[in-house]
């Protein structure tokens, strides 16, 4: 076994055991504390009782896994798009794709729900969210790369300034709409819109899964592709790579999964950046080997943001996406010191 | 006389005239329309118990002059950054200088909640510091930082941690409340007591701008043609940035963050006088003023009867210009046209 496999399979087990460990964390601790024999005697079906019950099936464990499930597409997303673009800063919320699916599923809440008087937890709405989402992150996504395009070249440094300018329009366009909304509308909207995931249910977990069954399979298949990515175009082209048709589906599924993220957690950043770089600083530029370890260390992130939010000024919250932001943005101004982008 | 300057001359001699003009619709339009009769009683033959009168006087007046300080303010600093740093990008809002404001507002909340207006504007200038003093000390670390790019992407990152560290401690603190009551842009709740407190400022603010206005030209060329013409340029540079720290510290603790303005208006100031900053920063401020004051009368119809924040309008408006702006610029090192 060579050892770029070694490493892979060493960061697997470290970052699956790191994860499974908050999560024994975050199913403990809150407002309402369980033991660990309490909570044991809950999941495995032993003599347990109904309101440790209520706390861990209802309340703490759909979020954990809701968080697990966005923090792996969002990194992997991120890997994606940082591959397809050739530029280590594209992070999925930068480039403003986040906040055109955010804006999509504002207007969708706000003309279905708010006008038409549909119940916003009908099975209908849940399900449809995500589609939406994937609707208006393709068309910043649509956007940006039309605008960022040079001469049948995409210009890399256009293409995040783009992403700057689309993500504050989309910004704005949301806040538009959601002022026009009932108030507690609006309140669930900004709610949401600032990347939180407290009323995760079982639902949402349902409505997303198909997204991710579908969608991460083919991403590593592809991951050959993603790899010859880093190659000058010309190049590729030159080893028989369709690239535009490659880079297109490749988006397609990027932004497939940033939409049924954004239709559960609102917009959240930073993870679509840190993960892919810490990545590959652990198991090299292959694709093949970083893209696992990638999605996990993003549900790792989101797991202890979710937990730092819920825990910190409990019974009040701090969204995991303002948390993230903190933690991240310290990250980023390192990667823009040691220049490695 | 070239083309250029008639046109400078032709902004700075109608100025008092538009600016007039601009504030009669402001305090006539909105919720309530007010007839232009009326105002005129509201000046020189004022009734107490008038209640039309009373808005005009306590509410619609001073907001339309705060919102002309503002949008003045604004824009000049941003001319002032462009210049300086020679980044087409440069702009209060979008290097992180009105998120540093706000994140020293939001200390200030939650460890004196006691204190006055006037040391808010203080601790205003402070942010407004602290967020250039950690944009431009970043970007002077990195590689290639002043680049439009990177400049842009550390404003930008700067802004969304301070923003997010200020809305953590508002919630951690549970005075969310009052901060969201600085932070976004709050035209139609503007003190009366603090626009005249801040007029002072503003002109200190002002007259360093102009004064400065040749050496920006000399310092737009390159700092080392600069220093071979016998400029100094670090000094010049330390007192753009007082006078940036200055005009911006004032607008976002007057009337919290309003983006765009600060960023579009120094461009279409240059496209109509040219490259000289003796007229791009004088017509510039006049500029933003009378473009802050109609947006911000634009912003009472878009959702009418409601008011929505000016962000929305400036950033309808600005979105589309910052992408016009990247598409014939790019992100490299360009010098400006």
């Amino acid at each position: 076994m060579d050892k770029e496999k070694k490493r892979t399979y060493l960061s697997l087990y470290i970052w699956s055991g790191l994860i499974i460990l908050v999560i024994f964390i975050s199913l403990s601790k809150g407002e309402y504390i369980l033991s660990f024999q309490e909570l044991v005697r809950s999941i495995f079906r032993y003599h347990p009782n109904s309101d440790t019950d209520l706390v861990v099936f209802e309340f703490r464990l759909p979020r954990i896994i809701l968080a697990i499930l966005v923090g792996f597409g969002l990194g992997i997303a991120g890997s994606i798009m940082q591959s397809i673009t050739k530029n280590g800063l594209a992070d999925p919320g930068i480039l403003g794709i986040n906040s055109g699916a955010g804006a999509a599923i504002v207007a969708y809440m706000f003309f279905f729900q708010g006008l038409l008087n549909i119940n916003k937890n009908s099975l209908w709405i849940i399900l449809t969210t995500p589609l939406i989402g994937l609707l208006g992150g393709f068309i910043a996504a649509f956007i940006i790369f039309l605008l960022a395009k040079e001469k049948e070249r995409l210009d890399s440094q256009k293409l995040i300034l783009t992403g700057i300018a689309i993500n504050s329009g989309f910004g704005s366009l949301s806040m538009y709409m959601s002022l026009k909304m009932k108030a507690q509308d609006f309140e669930m909207a900004t709610v949401w819109l600032n990347g939180s995931i407290y009323n995760a249910n079982w639902l949402f977990i349902l409505s997303i899964l198909p997204w991710f069954i579908l969608i991460i399979p083919l991403i590593i298949r592809k991951a050959y592709s993603l790899d010859l990515f880093q190659l000058q175009e010309p190049v590729m082209i030159g080893l028989g790579v369709k690239v535009e048709k490659e880079k297109w589906l490749l988006l397609l599924c990027a932004v497939g999964l940033i939409g049924a993220c954004v239709s559960v957690s609102g917009s959240i950043g930073f993870i679509g950046l840190m993960a892919p770089h810490m990545a590959r600083l652990l198991v090299g530029l292959k694709h093949r080997n970083s893209l696992i370890v990638c999605g996990l260390i993003g549900s790792f992130f989101m797991l202890i943001a979710d937990f730092i939010g819920r825990t910190i000024v409990a019974p009040a919250e701090i969204s995991a996406g303002i948390i993230l932001s903190i933690l991240g943005a310290p990250y980023f101004v390192y990667l823009l010191v040691k220049a490695r982008v | 006389m070239d083309r250029e300057k008639v046109h400078a001359y032709a902004i700075i001699y109608s100025s008092p005239f538009l600016s007039i003009v601009v504030i009669l619709l402001s305090i006539s339009l909105g919720t309530m329309n007010i007839s232009f009769n009326e105002i005129y009683n509201a000046f020189f033959h004022y009734d107490a118990d008038n209640v039309e009168q009373i808005i005009i006087r306590t509410a619609r007046f001073p907001r339309a002059v705060g919102t002309l300080l503002i949008g003045g303010l604004l824009a000049m600093s941003g001319a002032l950054m462009q210049g300086m740093t020679r980044n087409y990008l440069a702009s209060p809002s979008i290097m992180g200088v009105s998120d540093g404001a706000a994140f020293m507002i939001t200390l200030a909340f939650v460890f004196f909640p006691s204190i006055s207006s006037l040391q808010m504007v203080a601790v205003s200038f402070l942010g407004s510091a602290l967020g250039v003093f950690l944009v431009l000390g970043l970007a002077s670390i990195v590689k290639n930082g002043f680049s439009p790019l990177r400049l842009a992407i550390i404003g930008t990152v700067f802004g969304s941690f301070l923003s997010s560290l200020s809305s953590a401690l508002a919630s951690y603190f549970q005075v969310s409340q009052n901060m969201s009551f600085w932070y976004n842009a709050r035209l139609h709740q503007l003190n009366n007591e603090l626009v005249l407190l801040c007029f002072p400022l503003a002109i200190v603010g002002i007259i360093l701008a102009i004064s400065l206005s040749k050496s920006i030209t000399i310092l737009s060329l390159g700092k080392e043609i600069a220093t071979s013409l016998g400029q100094k340029t670090l000094i010049i540079q330390l007192l753009t940035m007082v006078a940036v720290v200055i005009m911006t510290g004032i607008s976002v603790s007057l009337a919290g963050k309003i983006g765009f303005v600060g960023l579009i208006i120094p461009h279409i100031t240059r496209m109509i006088v040219g490259v000289d900053y003796k007229k791009i920063i004088p017509c510039s401020g006049i500029l933003g003023a009378l473009f802050l004051v109609i947006c911000d009368t634009f912003s009472r119809f878009i959702n009418y009867p409601f008011e929505s924040p000016i962000g929305i309008v400036t950033a309808f408006i600005g979105v589309p210009f910052f992408l016009y702006l990247i598409k014939t610029k790019g992100g490299g090192n360009k010098q400006r046209g």
